[in-house]
């Protein structure tokens, strides 16, 4: 095999590198073995195919080396368990990238504040990275990350590369463990106490859908203008080219429109029992 | 310890909006209690005689139970007031507090407030928004946690 004939075709990536986040959840650095997908940006996807299991959609964390993808998963289900446990050497399918992506370019000359919940954070990685990439073109960048307790936090040894890069990051969690020194509450807590200005903030929020909503109304309350703020959606991605219709919440079909969504788009969707 | 002037109490956020009449009867109650980290505001179960609006620092609200390390149920920064069992009989500390970085606080005296509000309802329904406000930002937090939204799969993932 060599490049995708379609976009709808896996190209083979060989598991470079396994690194367990949490107990359930595992950063894989990806190398193609054939020609790689097209160059992506950051905050769409991949469709990650375990062999004789499953495919599923992943959005994409950062790039290493030699084309890198790396990608961040969590096991939920059988795909991705069995993705989880890919040991370097193993054989894997993706295809992509798909959908829309953060735009982090736009928020240059404003400040950049990005929410986290949970997994959440594995798709703004990439959006972080690119901002720090280009430190000066923004103002404050700020991170603010919520997790369930302190050994479900990942990229926990990114944190003060973050920092040291200049990103304000702060953490908190819904449950204090032994040692855990730092904030215990919701992630919107820290919104208050974010250093931005808010009418000139571009906020990229990531994670379950009721904690987006809740960060979303806080930001508007702040100040943030709702075109500024930008959520990732995610329904039953499986084609990941606007065909199956799978992925469908009410005009939007979220392979293509989504996963990143502006505010003012996705608003009136996100309280709807039925779509 | 240091006095506070009415005009620095009404830039805290708790007490923004605050007329200056009110500003300055709060002011004779208040001083400036800065606390390095690890100390200990209150304990569980004590008379509630103060509160405190936090400058900067933070403060982690917490239980005891015996044999068992201290469980945090929820850390307040700066803005926030802690402390809300001084306003409510019968006066008695809910939960313990610690201040876990170095903290400046304003440090209310609970009784003269209370006092203040009984003289002047007008400043007691002023604070009562206010802890009600406080209170109700509180309530929800904590529902938020209970629906423990980072349980499920997110991220673009498939559903358990």
């Amino acid at each position: 095999m060599t490049a995708p004939a379609a976009p709808v075709l896996p190209a083979r990536y060989q598991v470079a590198a396994r690194l367990m986040e949490t107990h359930d959840t595992v950063t894989l650095d990806l190398q193609p073995v054939d020609r790689p997908i097209p160059v992506h940006q950051p905050g769409q996807f991949t469709m990650l195919y375990a062999p004789g299991v499953g495919e599923v959609p992943v959005s994409i964390s950062g790039t290493g080396p030699g084309q890198v993808l790396v990608q961040t998963v969590r096991a939920v289900g059988a795909v991705t368990r069995a993705l989880c446990a890919c040991r370097p050497g193993r054989m894997i399918g993706v295809r992509g990238p798909y959908g829309t992506d953060w735009d982090v370019a736009s928020a240059a000359g404003g400040d950049l504040l990005i929410v986290a919940g949970g997994i959440g954070l594995a798709p703004l990685r990439g959006a972080l990275l690119a901002a720090l990439g280009q430190r000066d073109a923004y103002r404050r960048v700020v991170v603010l990350v919520g997790a369930r307790s302190p050994e479900e936090l990942i990229f926990v040894r990114d944190l003060g590369e973050w920092r040291r890069r200049g990103a304000d990051v702060e953490l908190t969690v819904d449950r204090a463990t032994a040692g855990w020194a730092g904030h215990v509450g919701v992630v919107t807590q820290l919104l208050r106490r974010a250093t931005v200005d808010p009418g000139r903030t571009t906020a990229l929020v990531c994670g379950p859908e009721i904690m987006m909503r809740l960060t979303a109304r806080e930001l508007l309350a702040l100040g943030v203008p709702a075109a500024g703020v930008r959520i990732s959606l995610e329904r039953n991605m499986r084609c990941g080219v606007a065909e199956c219709g799978h992925c469908q919440l009410g005009p939007l079909l979220l392979c293509r429109d989504g996963p990143v969504v502006s505010y003012p788009v996705a608003a009136p969707l996100l309280a709807v029992r039925e779509l | 310890m240091s006095g506070v002037t009415p005009a620095e109490l009404g830039q805290h956020a708790f007490l923004r909006g605050m007329t200056e009449h009110h500003l300055a009867v709060l002011s004779r109650a208040c001083w400036v209690a800065p606390w390095r980290a690890g100390h200990r505001l209150f304990e569980e179960g004590g008379t509630a005689q103060r509160c405190w609006l936090l400058q900067s620092g933070q403060v982690a609200l917490d239980l005891h139970s015996p044999g068992e390390r201290g469980l945090i149920v929820e850390t307040l920064g700066p803005g926030d007031l802690v402390g809300l069992s001084w306003f409510v009989p019968p006066y008695q500390w809910q939960f313990g507090a610690t201040a876990v970085q170095d903290t400046v606080t304003f440090e209310l005296n609970a009784i003269a407030v209370r006092a203040a509000c009984e003289e002047d309802p007008a400043l007691g329904y002023a604070l009562l928004r206010r802890v009600m406000a406080a209170a109700s930002s509180r309530l929800h937090a904590t529902r938020v946690r209970l629906l423990d939204l980072y349980g499920g799969a997110g991220g673009g993932q498939e559903q358990p």
